[in-house]
């Protein structure tokens, strides 16, 4: 199958006004592809880059160095620039600044608007996208009424009323309270299960990570991992030395096998963990 | 409450009114107001009253609140009343003293405006009553898109008027917590000569102003993301649709213009 | 006698209209002098409430308010230096600094305080090297550092006032675990060096946990509890059933205490969680 987004190659500096010759270079020379269909982690502390590269894949930013490519469009061609938008859908940080519109189905329909959908298949579009986000009920509050994780689910319905193949979402929850990181986290997934969507999860948050298939970890604008999450989370010394948390379940085991016991290095869940503690001390008071 | 400032005035029920186009309301409304101010003869006054009337039951609209809407300005009223009255010459002069004289013209030309604002402030206020801002702005677009043809930014201005509706909530969120959080270093707002209240706002107008451009910021990137390119081939969710009650509406309130313009025309000539 | 000791305290927020809510709803607490006391609780449980109400930004509707025994809102009171006393940090500290130079901003405090150069000069110092801002950051303008930068210069803005309390509200909110860890174990370092009594509200139980002496849980407005971490983790479905997520190691060893293995219930750090695990599988005392 041919990659949904293909980043080849890339390098991304911001050019510095005072010093040209000093320009920083965020990105340093990054390959990936995605998949449709995909539930994808881009994991990376703060400055690691992650956030110019999501910016890369909807042609917000152009890389400096290398190729970006969605659905085969490259994404330097200015012609195709509203179709990529539309196949690559983005979700920002702080809910509140990405909401236009005084009335939440009118920001649905923000999008649709802007691609010129006409009004009773846009009302179609924009009720089916409150529903599958769970905010159908919430369609003539204002936002402000709303709590952040309600927010940012208006702001995905936003997003998916436009029916995007993918959306790129730069650490949504970062600014929620943990019920509204749960909704978003249910919500995104949801979206990827049930419709298909290819969900670009840019995070620093290791637990939201976990509940991905792929985690692609990025530091210094460099790719150092990319790999199911109980692969990425077993190497827990070097995601330290990262800067990046990993499952306190993973950890113990961790800990476990630094004594000399043998676990196996890939458990991620409280469930898994209880399994293999269990057994092994069972294994251990039989041997004494 | 402050906060629910993006409601405006709105008072949200149903009504046939509030259902009406709101193009139709704001071009009614104006026709309204050339009828107030058409001629200096009652009947402008009393179509006007009718109408008033007229809107009111229709739109279910709470007579208190038209009253209450009619208060603010009740000073001014009373100011321009005496204005009026004590300085106007003309007709039979009734009452003298000194400088102060009533004349015939004078009562009738104090009565006039003090009638003629009560009306054009009840008259707007049911529009304002019957609409939510979002729906007015909708509706001035629409009016003024012919305007676009001689490039005024008529989208642009209903744009940033949505948006300024949006974020007036959460701007004034934003100040009560920079208010709190300054407090808590010990800043004092409530104390000190004029000049030391003016200085004491600068910690709290700094981070506010900052904190509006990085929004205005953000918000233009989430904006571009969804594929906003101004106004042009865009279509619209809320679509504003006309039906019989808004030409009806528009019939009567036409045909109690002309009434009042004729018999003007009667009696003036 | 508490440092700061609240008493049938109370608030109601929109008085007499559709929207009253009580936020704090006559809470009893003692909070002794010294001690590093975590705040958790659901948004809306009243935590922020709570916290304006200790340092006399917010008067309650009912109760009083002790600080060293003396009520705040007694009418010969100061609330002002009450203020200086309890310093609160709120959520997101960095979008309130105005001043043109870190060295600026973090003196507004001690200024507001009416202290003289040099000893605002002494704590703009000692308060930057406690958060630790390099000498040269405090000439810059603080729109020029990063976002963790910033934080921490807002934190030494409370902090240069020497407050005997000092609460703050979510510190680390939208933070990477680095940025997370740096502040946390700056905390830990300034509670021990000063001796005052530290208040901190949270989200994490994760990271709440490794650094208090005492825990706060708030649920609708009430105290659930006010106990040792220890003794509250041991109380884990209690906490569950308000909906607050345990540590995922807590929840390790409730499974593995479940499957009939005799080990301790109030774990919550995995270190200790470890040691606990080794000393079992070796035959011997723990060593924590």
């Amino acid at each position: 199958m041919k990659p949904l987004i293909q980043i080849d190659n890339v390098r991304f500096s911001y050019p510095n006004e005072e010093n040209p010759a000093e320009n920083t270079e965020v990105l340093k020379g990054i390959s990936l592809e995605f998949e449709p269909g995909e539930l994808v982690a881009v994991l990376g502390h703060n400055g690691s880059g992650k956030s110019t590269l999501a910016k890369l894949m909807n042609a917000v930013l152009l890389p400096t160095e290398g190729r970006v490519t969605v659905c085969g469009m490259d994404t330097a061609d200015e012609e195709k620039l509203f179709e990529i938008r539309q196949h690559v859908g983005m979700v920002f940080q702080n809910p509140d600044n990405q909401i236009v519109a005084t009335i939440v189905e009118e920001d649905v329909a923000f999008g649709l608007e802007n691609l010129g959908v006409p009004s009773d298949e846009m009302r179609d579009r924009v009720d089916q996208a409150l529903h599958a986000v769970g905010m159908y009920e919430y369609r003539e509050h204002a936002p402000h009424q709303l709590s952040g994780g309600q927010k940012q689910r208006v702001a995905i319905a936003g997003i998916i009323a436009m029916r995007p193949d993918c959306i790129v979402l730069d650490e949504p929850t970062a600014m929620l309270d943990p019920q509204g990181r749960k909704e978003v986290m249910r919500t995104i997934k949801l979206l990827n299960r049930d419709y298909g969507i290819t969900v670009i999860l840019i995070t620093h948050e290791m637990d939201e990570a976990a509940q991905c298939q792929r985690v692609v970890v990025i530091d210094h604008g460099e790719v150092r991992m990319d790999a199911a999450p109980e692969k990425v989370f077993s190497h827990v010394q070097l995601m330290r030395e990262l800067g990046l948390d990993v499952p306190q379940p993973t950890e113990l085991v961790d800990l476990l096998r630094q004594a000399g016991y043998d676990l196996d290095p890939e458990i991620m869940t409280v469930e898994e963990c209880v399994d293999a503690v269990a057994a092994l001390m069972t294994k251990q008071s039989g041997n004494v | 409450m402050l906060k629910d400032i993006t409601l405006g005035q709105y008072f949200p029920i149903d009504s046939v009114v509030h259902k009406m186009d709101a193009r139709y309301k704001i071009i009614i409304t104006l026709l309204f107001l050339v009828m107030l101010f058409w001629g200096q003869h009652f009947t402008s006054l009393i179509a006007g009253l009718l109408f008033v009337i007229l809107a009111t039951v229709c739109s279910k609209i709470p007579p208190k609140m038209i009253i209450r809407s009619i208060r603010p300005i009740v000073p001014i009223l009373i100011i321009t009343g005496l204005l009026n009255l004590f300085w106007l010459d003309g007709g039979k002069l009734l009452w003298q003293w000194h400088f102060l004289k009533i004349s015939e013209q004078g009562i009738q030309t104090s009565v006039f405006m003090f009638v003629r604002i009560c009306l054009l402030i009840a008259g707007t206020s049911l529009l304002t009553y019957t609409t939510s801002p979002i729906v007015l702005t909708d509706a001035i677009e629409s009016l003024l898109s012919p305007l676009k043809k001689l490039n005024m930014p008529v989208h642009e201005l209903a744009m940033m008027m949505t948006i300024a509706l949006r974020f007036i909530p959460t701007l004034i969120e934003e100040t009560d917590k920079i208010m709190a959080a300054q407090k808590a270093r010990g800043a004092d707002l409530e104390s000190g000569s004029l000049m030391q209240r003016a200085h004491a706002l600068v910690p709290i107008l700094i981070p506010l102003f900052v904190s509006a451009f990085r929004r205005a910021e953000e918000l233009a990137l989430a904006m571009e993301c969804r594929c906003y390119h101004g106004g042009e081939g865009r279509t619209r969710l809320r679509q504003l649709k006309s039906s019989l009650r808004d030409y009806v509406a528009l019939a009567l309130m036409i045909f109690m213009l002309s009434a009042v313009i004729i018999i003007n025309l009667i009696i003036g000539g | 006698m508490p440092i700061l000791e609240a008493k049938n305290l109370t608030y109601t927020y929109s008085i007499g209209s559709p929207f009253e809510k009580t936020a704090v709803d006559h809470i009893n607490l003692q909070i002794e002098q010294g001690e590093f006391v975590g705040i958790i609780g659901h948004t809306g449980s009243g935590k922020s409430t709570l916290m304006q109400m200790m340092n006399g930004l917010l008067k309650p509707t009912e109760g009083t308010v002790l600080l060293n025994g003396q009520d705040i809102w007694e009418k010969k009171a100061d609330r002002r230096a009450v203020r200086f006393q309890v310093g609160l940090v709120f959520q997101y500290p960095e979008y309130q600094l105005f001043e043109e130079t870190v060295y600026k901003d973090i003196a507004f405090g001690p200024k507001n305080m009416g202290l003289d150069e040099k000893e605002i000069d002494r704590r703009v110092r000692e308060t930057a090297e406690a958060v630790g801002l390099r000498e040269e950051l405090l000439q810059k303008a603080p729109y020029a550092l990063s976002g963790g930068q910033k934080r921490r210069v807002a934190i030494a803005g409370v902090m240069a006032m020497e407050p005997k309390v000092l609460i703050l509200d979510e510190p680390t909110a939208g933070l990477d675990p680095k940025g997370r860890t740096k502040i946390l174990t700056q905390l830990r370092e300034y509670h021990k060096r000063t001796g005052c009594t530290v208040m901190l509200v949270s989200h994490s139980m994760e990271d709440v946990a490794k650094y208090v002496s005492k825990l706060l849980v708030l649920s609708h407005a009430q105290v659930v509890c006010y106990d040792t971490p220890a003794n509250v983790f041991a109380r884990g479905k209690e906490l569950e059933t308000i909906g607050l997520a345990l540590p995922q190691i807590t929840r390790v060893f409730h499974g593995l205490r479940a499957r009939g293995i005799d080990i301790p219930e109030e774990v919550y750090t995995v270190k200790f969680g470890a040691e606990q695990l080794l000393a079992r599988l070796e035959g011997r005392e723990p060593q924590c």
